[in-house]
């Protein structure tokens, strides 16, 4: 007997079952959990799942945990490496509806997961390692994130920038937001791109908006942050039109062509070739290092764009905010037992003194511990000065913005996605705030 | 026949054929247990939560009517999702089906190298679409990649575009890009529908004086309609389901501007941590796929029957 599939019915059959299996996997799309979890040979084998991008973190990561597996007899961490150009958020969304989570993770969103009870308490016997200001307590008491560098803020989110072109050109690093733009017109009018920026995963497109926004944002920063102050009604998005137009003001005129689909990490390779004479940056001292690895005779410097007084806001989070990220204990790690315990030791190995020479050897700034004092710090990354010089300045001021709502960050990707659309011309000045007011009352406020 | 045999032998008949059914079943439901369990479940867990503000992470939520639904239709986002869904879907449909039948003639006339062309046109469909849009982001790079450092380098700059991040042009490309990744499997069905038209049918065409054309549009063409049929089907649910090219090429941008609806229903259902949300999307998106399936499968095979 033969298969007669020029049959119409057997056709018609088929059709249906693979318009109804393609369906029916679309709805599979949002629900589901599953469990898992290991262990191997005598060690316990446990994951850190962390995010990739930044070259320096990178190999610190690695660096940290080859050296702690070759001196642990109990504990085998493996890497988990989350590719760059992923959704970060998407990911661990997508690692908790399957049900796998792994021991130790980096963070992002954390009121959300702690709220959903995902995350474990991280022991005293790991923070009392930490200086007692560089972590803190959810609103139960406990401590479910410490932090994986030095805590300075939002300081590594600035401009990296050519340094034998300025000094060619007899240019200065701006102390002041018109001189910023002052800047951007002289490598305009000498016929170069002034300024390469990254939108192709949209998270990069904070680099030039934060710095922008940044002197709006603290004038409510003693009262417990802009994005609340928009919740209690003291404040609105229309408040941040001038940095909007700044924004778009910017990318119009000095922006290097094709920043739509440019990726964070491809900024680095259009400074170093040349193609734009400063780039955005939110890696800090591991942008400086990549660089370094890039071209050594690269002679680069670093800069926050200044507001129009002069002063370097630069945006310090609670320890404790939603925003605010730090490695992590899972919950299902902790219903393990034995990936808890392997996850603290790794923990009390990142938080030594020698934990934390391994990751300043690697161009990372390590966590404030408390023994701070014997760890050697590394400046030998060219520009390095530039970023250490940033902490003494004067005119540096910190300020904090802090939404106490969980669903700030879902409102955050898509005001990222709305000002996209705005620096490329799909909507305008007015549509944008119109659209991110809509958004926040109907996320944020409505929630809050 | 039947109505020749005696009554216990119908009797014995019956029981063993209800045995063998019985039979057959049992080695069907393993499957249709995993089936249920990982697909029809959750389908239907995805119609009551489409009711709900779950966040997709805690326990708790609560039931908030049609409230999504009422969200999701008066969103200019959706909207854009569904456009862009409706293009692809539509445009890949058309597109790969005139390239992939002319392909397939072509191939079903080679006499030399049969094999060689065979695999050169069925190669893509080798490789995972998150492969080959991967392959195509570096292609299609604005600054690095080997489209725009050739258009430059044969003297037509202006013609170098940011193909992945100019709003105009994105969803054309990825609509290119899908097209090339769908079409192997498309030609390889025409070109088995090809060679089993009767070459007596041919020939008598021939004979009576048809022409090339009027051969192929009064014998090849009727013959191939059940092929049609079930290209332009599968290329619809192809099309209506994107996801990877989005995801690695554009992730949906730049803004919401690429986002299709499969893209949607991850990006707020997972990104965004509004499962309630994206499962109504998800709904909405069944509910397309299976209506317009349908739909089309039903005029085809009216057309089939016409012909």
């Amino acid at each position: 007997m033969r298969i007669a599939m020029t049959r119409p019915g057997a056709r018609r059959a088929l059709a249906v079952v693979a318009t109804a299996g393609i369906a029916a996997l679309t709805l599979a799309g949002c629900s589901g959990t599953a469990d898992a979890d290991g262990s191997a040979g005598d060690k316990t084998t446990i994951r850190f799942l962390y995010a990739t991008g930044d070259e320096t973190w990178n190999s610190a990561v690695d660096a940290i945990v080859t050296a702690f597996n070759e001196q642990s007899e109990t504990t085998e961490v493996s890497l988990d490496p989350l590719p760059a150009g992923s959704d970060y958020a998407t990911a661990m969304k997508t690692m908790d509806a399957t049900g796998n989570w792994p021991a130790i993770v980096d963070m992002r969103d954390t009121v959300t997961y702690i709220n959903a009870g995902k995350l474990a308490p991280i022991p005293t016997e790991v923070t009392e390692l930490l200086s007692d200001d560089a972590y803190g307590a959810a609103e139960d008491g406990n401590v479910y994130t410490v932090p994986y560098s030095a805590l300075n803020g939002e300081l590594g989110m600035n401009i990296v920038y050519n340094k034998d072109y300025f000094e060619e050109n007899g240019l200065e690093v701006p102390e002041t937001y018109d001189e910023f733009i002052a800047l951007l017109e002289a490598i305009k009018a000498n016929g170069d791109e002034p300024l390469a920026t990254a939108a192709g995963e949209v998270w990069p497109s904070d680099q030039l908006w934060k710095p922008l926004a940044a002197p709006y944002f603290a004038e409510y920063s003693d009262e417990g942050g802009f994005w609340n102050a928009v919740v209690e009604g003291t404040a609105s998005v229309e408040d941040l039109r001038e940095p909007l137009q700044e924004l778009l003001d910017i990318t119009n005129e000095y922006v290097l062509t094709g920043w739509q689909s440019t990726a964070d990490a491809q900024t680095t390779t259009l400074l170093v070739n040349g193609q734009a004479v400063m780039a955005t940056s939110s890696a800090g001292l591991g942008r400086l290092n990549d660089i370094n690895k890039v071209n050594p005779d690269f002679n680069a410097g670093m800069f926050i764009i200044p507001a129009e007084d002069g002063t370097i806001n630069v945006l310090k989070n609670s320890v404790t905010g939603d925003t605010a990220g730090g490695l992590a204990i899972s919950a299902q790690a902790q219903e393990d037992g034995a990936e808890y315990d392997s996850a603290v030791e790794f923990l009390d190995y990142f938080y030594s003194v020698d934990g934390a020479n391994i990751l300043e050897a690697q161009g990372w700034l390590a966590p404030n511990i408390k023994n701070a004092d014997q760890v050697t710090h590394n400046t030998s990354i060219p520009g390095s000065e530039d970023f250490f010089g940033l902490l003494e300045n004067p005119k540096l001021k910190w300020y904090q913005n802090d939404s106490s709502s969980a669903a700030f960050s879902a409102f955050n990707t898509f005001f990222r996605q709305t000002r996209i659309e705005m620096q490329d011309g799909q909507i305008t000045l007015d549509e944008a705030i119109e659209k991110a007011q809509t958004e926040f009352d109907k996320t944020v406020d409505s929630a809050s | 026949m039947s109505a020749t045999l005696s009554a216990p032998a119908r009797t014995r008949r019956r029981s063993r054929q209800i045995r063998i059914r019985w039979t057959m079943f049992g080695f069907v439901v393993p499957a249709l247990i995993v089936y249920l369990a990982m697909v029809i479940v959750p389908s239907l867990q995805s119609i009551q939560l489409s009711f709900t503000n779950w966040d997709g992470i805690a326990d708790d939520y609560d039931y908030v009517g049609f409230a999504n639904y009422t969200d999701m239709l008066t969103s200019g986002r959706f909207w854009n999702a569904v456009k862009n869904t409706l293009l692809l879907g539509i445009g890949s449909a058309i597109i790969i089906n005139v390239i992939s039948l002319g392909m397939a003639l072509l191939l079903d006339r080679l006499v030399h190298l049969q094999g060689l062309f065979r695999t050169a046109v069925y190669l893509p469909a080798l490789v995972s679409a998150f492969i080959v849009a991967t392959i195509w982001k570096y292609l299609l790079n604005y600054n690095f990649g080997f489209v725009n450092t050739f258009l430059r380098d044969v003297g037509v700059p202006d013609a170098a575009r940011d193909w992945l991040g100019d709003s105009d042009i994105v969803v054309w490309v990825i609509l290119f890009i899908v097209c090339f990744t769908l079409g192997g499997n498309t030609t390889l069905i025409y070109l088995a529908n090809l060679q089993s038209v009767p070459q007596e049918l041919l020939e008598a065409a021939r004979i009576d004086g048809a022409g090339k054309v009027q051969v192929f549009l009064n014998v090849t063409w009727p013959m191939i309609a059940g092929g049609v049929t079930i290209n332009v089907t599968l290329a619809l649910i192809a099309g209506w389901t994107i996801f990877d090219q989005v995801m690695v090429l554009t992730s949906g941008g730049p803004g919401f501007v690429s986002e299709t609806m499969a893209f949607f229903i991850y990006k707020v259902g997972f990104g965004e941590y509004r499962a309630g949300f994206g499962s109504a999307a998800a709904v909405v998106l069944f509910l397309v796929v299976l209506i317009s399936s349908a739909a089309t499968n039903g005029y085809m095979r009216k057309r089939e029957i016409q012909a």
